[in-house]
This record gives C-alpha cells, sequence and structure tokens, in this order.
C-alpha cells in the first residue's frame, strides 16, 4: 500500500511538472509575458520541448531507480517512505532549476526582438464579467463545520471516558503510531486543526473571489474564459477538499472516542483514497483550466494581428514567480508557472489568510 | 469594456469616467446596473483602488451613478429621460472652451456640428 501510494504521487508531480509550460498561459513563457502572435515562435517552442524532455528524463530516471531498488533490495518501510517522498522533491528541483534557466533564455530573447515596441500595451477590463463568475459562494465552506462543531461536542461529552494515551500522529497505512497524554488540546487537537482548516478554506475563497479578473485585451475570449473556468473550478476544488477532509479528520476522531468503530480495512484504505481523491481532483481542475489559453487549445488566431496587449507585469513578478505589486489590490494572482493561484506578496492579508492558520496549527502540533 | 492606456496624457481616473460613460451611451451599461466593486474593479485592472474611487465619485457627482451602500455603485443616469436645465447649463460651460478653441482654429459652425456628430456615431459605434 505504500509503495503504491507513493508511486502514485512521484508519478502525478512527474507528469504535472513535465505538462506544465503547455497548460500555462500560452503568452506567458517561463514567467515571460510575450505578444499573443509570438506563441508558436520557432524559438519558443524549442525551450518548452527541451524542457520537457530535460524533465522527464529525470523523471523516469527516479521513478525507475524506485521500482528496481525496491524490487532488488526491499527497503524497510522508513527508508521506503523517506526515498519515495524525496523522489518527488527531486523532480519538484528539477523542473524549478530549468525553469530558472529557461526564464534567463526568455528574458534575453525578448529583449533582443523587441517584441513589444511596435504593440500598444494597455490594461483591459470587462465591466459585465462578474455576471458569468460561477464561483461557489464563500460561506459553503462551514457547511461541513457543522459536523466539526459536532465532533467537539461529542469530544468534549466523552472525554472522562477516554483512556490515558491519545493517539495524536498516523502512520502512511492509517495506523496511529504516535501518543501522547490525555489533555483537552490533545483529544480536541484534530478537530481544532479541522476548523482552523475550515477557516483558511472560507478565506481562500473569499479573498480569490474579491480578487480582479485578469483579461489580455490581444485575446480577449481565450483569456477570460481561462480566468472564468480557474475560478470556478479552483473554487469547486476547494469545497471537494474541505468535504474530503472533513471525513478524514471526523472518522479518525470518532475511532479515537469509540475504539474499534471501524474495521483496520478502512482505516488503511481512508488515507489513500483521500489521496487518490485530491490527485484526480487536481488533475481535473489542471485538464479544465489548462487546456484553455494555452498550447493545448490549439487554434492561435492571427489572421489581424493585434495592435494591443496587455500591460506586461513582468516587472512586477520576482524571478516571473513572485508576485508583488502595491497597486493591484489583489490578494491572489494566477499563477505564471503552474495552475493555481499565488499571494500578491505586496498586500498583507494574504499572508493573514495563509500563513496564520499554518502558524496557529503548527503551534498547536507543538504544545501537545 | 474598459480599455486604459497608462502611457496617455489623459489621467488614468479620467480615461476610466469617461469609458464607464461611454458604456452606457452603447448600451453595455443600463439604468439599475451595478458597477463592480472598487477593490474588484481595481484589481482587473490592476491599478490603484484610490484611482478608480475617484472616478466612481465623480460619476456620483455628475449624477450619473449612486453608490449605495452594501449594494455598491448602482447606475442611475437615464438615457430617456429629459436632461435638466442645471446639468445643460454644467455641459454647456464644460463645452465652451473647446467650442472657442475650434473657432480660433479656423473652424465654422458646420464643421464643429459634423465634429459632435463624429463623435456621437463613434461611441455608438455605428
Amino acid at each position: 500500500m505504500e509503495f503504491i501510494t507513493l508511486f502514485i504521487t512521484i508519478l502525478f508531480v512527474s507528469c504535472i511538472q513535465i505538462a506544465i509550460p503547455f497548460l500555462v498561459k500560452r503568452t506567458v513563457v517561463f514567467g515571460v509575458t510575450i505578444p499573443y502572435e509570438q506563441a508558436k515562435h520557432v524559438k519558443v517552442i524549442h525551450y518548452k520541448k527541451l524542457y520537457a524532455i530535460l524533465t522527464t528524463v529525470i523523471a523516469l530516471a527516479s521513478s525507475i531507480g524506485f521500482i528496481i531498488w525496491n524490487q532488488v533490495t526491499p527497503m524497510d518501510e522508513t527508508m521506503l517512505v523517506l526515498t519515495g517522498t524525496l523522489i518527488p522533491f527531486v523532480i519538484l528541483l528539477t523542473g524549478l532549476t530549468l525553469y530558472f534557466y529557461f526564464h534567463y533564455k526568455m528574458t534575453k530573447l525578448k529583449k533582443s526582438k523587441r517584441w513589444f515596441e511596435k504593440i500598444k500595451q494597455v490594461r483591459y477590463a470587462d465591466l459585465a464579467v462578474r455576471s458569468q463568475d460561477e464561483m461557489l459562494a464563500s460561506y459553503v465552506h462551514f457547511i461541513p463545520s457543522i459536523i466539526t462543531v459536532t465532533i467537539i461536542v461529542l469530544s468534549v461529552n466523552l472525554y472522562d471516558q477516554l483512556p490515558g494515551q491519545i493517539p495524536v500522529h498516523w502512520g502512511p497505512d492509517g495506523v496511529a503510531d504516535a501518543f501522547s497524554e490525555k489533555s483537552w488540546l490533545s483529544v480536541l487537537n484534530l478537530p481544532i486543526v479541522l476548523i482552523i482548516l475550515q477557516s483558511m478554506f472560507f478565506g481562500t475563497n473569499l479573498f480569490t473571489k474579491k480578487s480582479g479578473i485578469k483579461i489580455n485585451p490581444g485575446n480577449v475570449t481565450s483569456s477570460k474564459m481561462r480566468q472564468l473556468r480557474l475560478r470556478k473550478y479552483s473554487s469547486w476544488f476547494l469545497f471537494i477538499t474541505n468535504i474530503a477532509m472533513t471525513m478524514l479528520f471526523s472518522i479518525l476522531q470518532l475511532n479515537l472516542l469509540y475504539e474499534n468503530l471501524f474495521s483496520e480495512s478502512l482505516l488503511i484504505f481512508l488515507p489513500f483514497g483521500f489521496l487518490v481523491f485530491t490527485l484526480v481532483g487536481a488533475l481535473a481542475l489542471a485538464i479544465k483550466v489548462g487546456r484553455v489559453d494555452s498550447d493545448l487549445e490549439g487554434k492561435l488566431i492571427t489572421d489581424e494581428p493585434s495592435k494591443v496587449e496587455g500591460v506586461d507585469d513582468d516587472n512586477y513578478w520576482k524571478g516571473g514567480l513572485f508576485y508583488f505589486n502595491r497597486k493591484d489590490p489583489s490578494i491572489f494572482v494566477e499563477k505564471r508557472f503552474g495552475i493555481g493561484w499565488t499571494l500578491n506578496f505586496a498586500n498583507p492579508i494574504g499572508y493573514f489568510v495563509m500563513i496564520v492558520p499554518i502558524i496557529l496549527i503548527l503551534i498547536l502540533s507543538f504544545s501537545i | 469594456m474598459i480599455i486604459i492606456d497608462a502611457e496617455s496624457d489623459i489621467p488614468i481616473y479620467v480615461q476610466l469616467r469617461t469609458q464607464i460613460m461611454e458604456s452606457i451611451v452603447r448600451g453595455d451599461l443600463s439604468t439599475g446596473d451595478t458597477l463592480p466593486s472598487v477593490r474588484g474593479l481595481a484589481g482587473d485592472l490592476g491599478i490603484n483602488m484610490h484611482t478608480v474611487n475617484k472616478s466612481y465619485h465623480e460619476l456620483e457627482s455628475k449624477g450619473i451613478i449612486e453608490i449605495v451602500p452594501k449594494k455598491g455603485a448602482v447606475i442611475t443616469a437615464n438615457k430617456d429621460k429629459k436632461i435638466s436645465k442645471k446639468r445643460l447649463d454644467a455641459l454647456s460651460k464644460e463645452l465652451r472652451p473647446l467650442v472657442v478653441e475650434g473657432l480660433i482654429n479656423g473652424m465654422n459652425k458646420e464643421e464643429i456640428h459634423e465634429l459632435i456628430t463624429g463623435v456621437i456615431s463613434e461611441v455608438r459605434e455605428e
């Protein structure tokens, strides 16, 4: 089971990492903005292909190595988990290194070609676009909180009957492998973490909704559709993840309260199911969003080369990865290399939404 | 649809104000519609919230929108209603220096009429 879990994760990380340049907006290549008509430029295509080939080689080598190593000399559990978790990071790091190399190459190419010299760069907004926005309402993230509150009440009522040792950490097989002295904090740890996460999801949805809908005047139809899809499907993904997480945490907490309530096979399968479920969700999101306004969309209408393009915000994107724009009140903006959202690091609200919950959870896990 | 040229000599808040009014003339927006929130529109355009705020307040003082707490900026301008005497006087005052400038530059009455007709069809996209 552990081997399969790790292998699926490696496979998933590899596929996404290799595909990123073809899933992101075609007007932003390795974090560098180019005019719409240049998306099929020979050099641009060449860099993307080279990136994909190199990443594939590394990903294949490490996955095959992982399988063979496990076949020849079966690793013990700790070793297996350690290498299995390390490999995705190796692949991510390879992708990142190659990204920076091609980011540098693209910056040089853009400078030498002077692509934007004859094009007027403007800012574009559609005043009616919000009527087409299909993001879920933010409060839906507090619906699963009813379960969380129920579980807290239940735990408080059963506190006196619980044993002196409380499980606080579970291995990938769903079996508790670390225990703590019984206290209010250790008994209520799981539901409290759950409620913090649910609030974080609420905040993420709320502030994504309030963020700008960026449309490129160089190709209005595609770029608008991509933004709307990203908003809609990422908010669905967030909600489905919330429900799955609530189920996982609730079952673990119920198992803590009532011993032998669930069969061992369910507890083993649970985290695995959760992982597969979220990976499938993430994949669906990547495909739904990634096939619009990217290389996968295919058609590139350049019959009348547009005289206007969006303002390239490259100077606000540090290294093409980190967005830092004091003027823009958006808290979340679409990632330039990857599918999903990234923070506007110039906006303190963003830090509050993302970092405070993580700090709270860390404090909580260190205090028990 | 709003297009802002940051390199233009015309300030951004003026461009924004004019284009919102043009959207109403074109029929993209009509009486009773709500404009995006200040934060939302500033986010769409990647510009400062103060700039959008300034445009909205100017539109409000011209009687084109009304800023209703909780609901946002609602369009109150009505193309079918007759212009008030007060607004007409104000417009006349604002137009005066432009007409005078045209006359100084050798335009005659017909040419000025033509200029205005041209602007009208351009805005209406006729």
